[in-house]
């Protein structure tokens, strides 16, 4: 299993879009976003420009671990994960490889973000609190990894990429991820703190002040934890079922 | 020895087409078998059981004695599918070091790009590939356990003569060890010249089973070609050794078994005839004649 794991993060590391959707983007995305308007306020409990770091790099975060419907849709179709089935490497033991290999791709996503963040605004936190917030922002993916995995095990390619795309979009810009949730209409506003994308940028605010995650925040999360685990066991055993 | 393969009653249907029909079929270890038959005789399908892929409608399906999941499991399979792809942003020797890593007793790196032909390009890319070199990519991921049976769905599809040639020597080389091999196709010289046994598959059932020679001998035959000059076609099928009559505008072919005795008992039967000709059956149209023989 560890050299299936080895194999896959060699490919992930070539592919050379990886760099370009989860460091360029997010880095470029976080420069515009907090280089307009004034940065000085607070929300979420830390001062604007740090939210907006975490915010950003959680976007970054969401936009790597999504990318995996993608890549599970084209291995489906082209008849890898087939080919892999006729080895004595178990079926389960793949899609585990794929999630925890997505849940991977945050790590350089959030660092890149923290450092512009650190680098242009001055968001400067004590070493222990940089730990954590790039700890949830990292394990706190798990929920996306999985929907990553049902979104690629159930759709074909051409639809894979954009289903993903539109779903990590509206997240983050409802999440309040590019603007803080305040700003936001009313209405919305109800809606954002019941997204997965809002209480896993929760986790990385509540870090960065050096609090612990909020019960509510921890049972939305697991709630749809759950539900995006149900959908990608239920879309993976289809597939292995039609193939 | 045990056996290798056994399909015991094994029907398998897709909505209403049955693809697999109540097959039988018994590979002892250490055979080479060609399982040959035209395009949706079932082959893959069969295949596809055979490696625990999709379960049978019924029947029983056992590879050395147990189910097929847990041979694959316990790395005693290998094989290769018809459109099984590889991945990209992988290297040709990368895709062996990870097929060796799986199974419990693999071959040597070096003698598996040797065998696959692939000793030059165990570097290259698994993306930059031709269709024929990825073919043999993949028959090297296939064989890089040294698992005791070899499936191979139409292994040579895309390959080109010499490659094919390479190929079907690799295969050789690998079956001359004890290995068991099963490959699907649709040609019968490829059967015919690789296989220790050929099994014909017509709509999801096996219709002939033996070595090469006897499967042309039962497909074998010549075919009596003449023109009518206005006779009746009344009477052709008596004529001795004639299997088939064709009839196209003025001209008559007949199907013989015995092209001799049909030829004389045409000359002696006192009709008119005229440019008489007399041809050896193709294999691919014998093949045709044996597969769709039984209604």
């Amino acid at each position: 299993m560890f050299s299936f794991f080895l194999f896959e993060l060699r490919r992930l590391v070539r592919e050379p879009r990886l760099l370009i959707f989860t460091v360029f983007m997010p880095v470029i995305s976080y420069v515009v976003f907090t280089g307009v308007g004034d940065m000085s306020g607070s929300t979420e409990g830390v001062s604007l420009a740090t939210a907006m770091t975490v915010g950003v790099a959680g976007y970054g975060a969401m936009t790597g671990v999504l990318s995996v419907g993608g890549g599970v849709s084209n291995e489906r179709v082209s008849g890898w994960l087939r080919q892999l089935r006729l080895t004595p490497l178990p079926p389960m033991k793949v899609v585990v490889v794929k999630g925890v290999l997505a849940t991977l791709i945050a790590i350089p996503s959030v660092l890149a973000v923290c450092l512009t963040g650190h680098l242009q605004h001055h968001v400067d936190l004590p070493a222990g609190r940089w730990l954590a917030v790039v700890a949830v922002l990292w394990l706190g993916t798990i929920p996306f990894a999985l929907l990553g995995l049902a979104i690629g095990y159930s759709l074909p390619p051409q639809i894979a990429q954009p289903a993903s795309f539109l779903t990590f979009f509206m997240l983050s810009i409802v999440g309040g991820l590019l603007v803080p949730v305040a700003v936001l209409p009313r209405w919305l506003r109800h809606i954002a703190v019941a997204l997965p994308s809002n209480r896993y940028a929760e986790l990385g605010w509540r870090a960065a002040g050096g609090h612990l995650p909020t019960m509510m925040g921890g049972a939305v999360l697991a709630g749809w934890t759950l539900l995006f685990a149900v959908l990608a066991a239920a879309a993976y055993r289809r597939s292995a079922g039609t193939r | 020895m045990s056996d290798a393969v056994r399909l015991h009653e094994v029907s398998k249907s897709f909505g209403d087409v049955r693809a697999v029909d109540r097959l039988d079929l018994t590979i002892a270890e250490g055979e080479t078998v060609a399982l040959l038959g035209p395009n949706g005789a079932g082959k893959s399908t069969a295949i596809g059981m055979m490696l625990g892929l999709s379960g049978p409608d019924s029947g029983t399906v056992e590879l050395f004695g147990t189910a097929p999941r847990r041979a694959v499991a316990a790395g005693r399979v290998g094989a290769m599918l018809q459109d099984a792809g590889t991945v990209p942003n992988a290297t040709v020797r990368e895709l062996v070091e990870l097929a060796r890593a799986l199974y419990p007793g693999p071959l040597p790196t070096d003698r598996i790009l040797r065998t696959a032909g692939l000793t030059e390009l165990a570097n290259r890319r698994l993306d930059k590939l031709s269709g024929g070199e990825a073919q043999r990519a993949r028959f090297a991921f296939a064989l890089a356990g040294d698992p005791r049976l070899l499936v191979l769905d139409e292994p040579t599809a895309a390959m080109d003569v010499s490659t094919r040639q390479q190929f079907w020597d690799a295969m050789r080389r690998y079956s001359a060890a004890g290995h068991t091999v099963l490959f699907a196709t649709h040609y019968l010289e490829e059967a015919d010249q690789y296989a220790d046994r050929v099994v014909v598959v017509a709509r999801g059932r096996v219709v002939a089973d033996g070595s090469g020679t006897q499967i042309k001998a039962l497909t074998g035959g010549r075919t009596v070609a003449f023109d009518l000059a206005g006779e009746a076609t009344s009477g052709l099928d008596q004529l001795p050794g004639v299997r088939a009559v064709q009839v196209r505008g003025d001209r008559a072919s007949l199907r013989s078994d015995d092209s001799d005795a049909t030829v004389a008992a045409l000359v002696r039967s006192g009709r008119c005839f005229a440019n008489l000709e007399v041809t050896g059956a193709g294999l691919q149209d014998a093949f045709l004649a044996l597969t769709s023989a039984e209604a």
